[in-house]
């Protein structure tokens, strides 16, 4: 087998330029989709309300099918219906020039909604229900006791699966290129048909998604450790301190 | 002070209370005895409206309130006069020992954060915890916790301390520290409602004994009249159960 | 779009899909087959707790996890070839694009079962192996007989989980030139030069979508089945502790 190691490096360095992209396309979305995705895991909690039915269907739809065929469907529908609003809102904008970047952050976010809300959930639920009645018998409001109490600790319990669907998501953004988002995967495919060098270039891109995604969960990790610091034991020197 | 008139509630088949009335006056530790399932918890969550009553009133101080319609201003009202002390404690996970006490007077009742602070020092240090006040709850023993549950109870100056069995989830060797607190601010003219089975703290320090069984009250007294000369059977029967389960434990 | 949406060419592109189908399932068996091997293998090895045998295990299902699904099949598609005909003279050429695909999803699945298996195990109480011992089974009977049938349910849910993520991800075989029902609809679109491209994504869209409904459904029956005394056990238990309180 003839191995080309610069072509490795060189290739290392060239999908590196797509870094940023692959990143923005991660977090862009995981950042919008996060307010949205906390208020659908309160209204599925609170169920008697009208929207329950339709965010119910909705995180099951985005759940149940393959997100690369979201994102054919998205990308092919998507021109036409902003070209629509747009026209019906009277905004002359070009939809055709847009940067397709656009459409990615639009898809992954519609997606991390749904992950994300299901994530928000079950951490909501994981929350005791004497930690809400102990914050009402003193004197706190319900909006108070969620803020003040419940939230904090749902957030905490929550850290490792945002941890999980970050790193998901950043592996879902590999398939940007099917929207000619030039992102690490899509210069790396441009590379590899270059010089028919494929084993090379996936190898080192291969390289990079575990090197991110272990940043990303160090990230996570550091988090948890630094908020969730209630639920460790004390470190021994300062017990003593106190004994 | 506090009058429960008739109180109600059904967990859908089953009635749990059947109509209780029970006169709390300043400064009375009353203590409430009864089997399981006899709705004494669910008596004292209605009064904190933990749990919806379904029919009956209160009067508490110089107003009166519906178990069935008060409105969510006026149970914030009652619940700014009273507080709560639960079986499982119930701390707050995520503050710590001196969060949780001054959480109800910076947000609940809106005292300046300083404050809160120096008498959320004095409090903890009241219930033997001066050498705790950075430790979250699951750094400390189940005896240490329960007292920082009373003292987020006292601190915010109730007018009734509800406690519910605050000593039955506890291993027998940390309950005496919590009895003592508790033993200490009845001493202090503090009016509390207490659900237990710790006959002993009873006969110490009640001021009246209620005993219910299935949702209704069977007798009421002194200590010296329900516990040493009971006059009902179903008193009586209890408490020889509890007496003999307190021999075996032994 | 090209033509007018056409709402009724779903329903004719479903007709049309329907076959494929049995690629999509048949590769989903063998990958699961395969994964599930692999899987059990890797969760043997760290269930043993061999220091370097575990962190390579460990390794292997970390890197596995971080990768793309789409690098991996690429990887396999590409590579392997090369490694093959280089490392021991096989030629792939007439090989069909399925052996790549369930090469690709094995590994990719075997990663996640080997944690599903591994958790499920060491969520059994140390003493039901003690105890089966301790009436003279071996160790090997004692994890065929006892531990095994207790870890499987335990780990229904999460290897019902797991599949459904394969189901979806194994839509990407479809960029290396596999036929099965996704496969299918991307050469209708291109026959049709795109035209009725939208129908057909919802057409494969209610298809996939079916499928996972129907496998949440089957797995959730299964659990209720096969474990009728453990949700027995819990309520027991809760009944036990609420008496607890109440006293």
């Amino acid at each position: 087998m003839n191995f080309n190691l610069d072509f490795m490096v060189a290739t290392f360095w060239v999908s590196l330029t797509g870094l940023g992209v692959t990143l923005k396309l991660t977090f862009i979305p995981l950042l919008l989709a996060t307010p949205i995705a906390f208020a659908f895991a309160i209204i599925r909690l609170k169920k008697n309300q009208g929207f329950y039915q339709i965010i119910t269907f909705y995180i099951s739809l985005l759940r149940g099918t393959p997100i690369v065929l979201q994102i054919l469907l998205f990308y092919s529908l998507l021109p036409s219906v902003l070209n629509a609003l747009f026209e019906s809102l009277q905004i002359e904008l070009d939809i055709f020039s847009l940067n397709p970047i656009i459409y990615a952050y639009i898809i992954f976010t519609l997606n991390s909604v749904a992950t994300l809300s299901e994530v928000f959930r079950s951490a909501l639920l994981a929350v005791q229900n004497g930690q809400l009645e102990a914050a009402k018998t003193i004197g706190l409001t319900s909006f108070q006791a969620y803020v003040r109490i419940v939230i904090p600790q749902a957030l905490v319990s929550a850290l490792p699966n945002i941890s999980n669907t970050t790193v998901n998501l950043l592996k879902g953004t590999s398939l940007a290129f099917l929207m000619t988002v030039k992102e690490i995967t899509a210069l790396a495919k441009l590379e590899a048909a270059y010089g028919y060098n494929y084993i090379e270039a996936y190898i080192t891109i291969f390289v990079i998604y575990v090197l991110l995604a272990t940043v990303i969960q160090l990230l996570f990790g550091f988090l948890e450790k630094r908020f969730g610091r209630y639920k460790y034991p004390r470190n021994r020197e300062k017990e003593n301190l106190y004994a | 002070m506090l009058e429960i008139k008739n109180i109600h509630k059904r967990f859908g088949n089953t009635e749990v209370l059947k109509g209780v009335d029970l006169n709390v006056e300043k400064g009375d530790v009353v203590v409430i005895l009864g089997p399981s399932g006899s709705g004494k918890t669910t008596l004292l969550r209605s009064i904190n409206f933990l749990e919806r009553a379904d029919q009956g009133s209160m009067v508490f101080g110089d107003k009166k309130y519906s178990f069935q319609k008060a409105s969510k201003k006026e149970i914030l009202e009652v619940r700014k006069k009273t507080a709560f002390v639960f079986q499982n404690y119930n701390l707050f996970q995520n503050k710590t020992a001196l969060e949780n006490v001054t959480e109800g007077l910076v947000i609940g009742r809106n005292i300046p954060k300083k404050k809160a602070y120096e008498k959320a020092v004095e409090i903890l240090t009241k219930v033997g915890l001066s050498d705790r006040y950075d430790f979250y709850p699951s750094q400390l023993s189940g005896g240490q916790q329960q007292r920082v549950g009373i003292a987020r109870a006292i601190a915010v100056e109730p007018e009734v301390i509800l406690f519910d069995e605050p000593t039955s989830a506890l291993d027998p060797e940390l309950i005496g520290e919590v009895l003592q607190v508790m033993k200490q601010l009845a001493k202090e003219g503090t009016t509390m409602i207490v659900v237990t089975h710790e006959i002993t703290f009873a006969q110490e320090v009640a001021s009246k004994v209620i005993f219910m069984d299935e949702g209704r009250i069977i007798e009421c007294g002194t200590a010296d009249q329900v516990i040493k000369h009971p006059k009902e059977e179903r008193t009586k029967q209890f408490l020889r159960r509890i007496t003999n389960d307190m021999e075996y434990a032994i | 779009m090209k033509r007018p949406f056409d709402f009724w060419y779903i329903f004719e592109a479903i007709l049309d899909l329907l076959p494929y189908l049995v690629s999509t399932f048949m590769m989903l068996i063998l990958s699961i087959l395969g994964g599930t091997i692999l899987g059990s293998i890797l969760a043997w090895t760290k269930i043993r707790r061999r220091p370097l045998a575990t962190g390579f295990a460990d390794f292997y299902i970390y890197i596995i996890r971080a990768c793309p699904p789409i690098v991996l099949l690429f990887l396999v598609f590409y590579g392997l070839p090369e490694i093959l005909l280089r490392g021991f003279g096989i030629d792939t050429n007439h090989f069909s694009q399925l052996f790549f695909v369930v090469i690709t999803f094995s590994l990719l699945f075997s990663a996640t079962m080997a944690e599903v298996i591994r958790s499920a195990v060491a969520a059994i109480d140390k003493g039901q192996r003690e105890a089966a011992l301790s009436i003279g089974l071996s160790d090997m009977q004692a994890f065929i007989r006892i531990i095994l049938p207790q870890a499987t349910i335990i780990a229904l849910p999460n290897f019902a989980n797991s599949l459904i993520v394969l189901l979806k991800e194994g839509a990407l075989a479809y960029t290396i030139g596999f036929i099965d029902v996704m496969g299918k609809g991307i050469l209708m679109i291109g026959n049709q030069y795109g035209a009725h491209a939208l129908e057909i994504y919802i057409a494969l869209g209610l298809l996939y979508w079916s499928i996972t409904i129907f496998l949440e459904q089957v797995f959730q029956k299964m659990e209720m089945k096969f474990a009728p005394d453990k949700v027995y056990r819990v309520e027991k238990r809760s009944e036990k502790e609420r008496r607890k309180h109440e006293f």
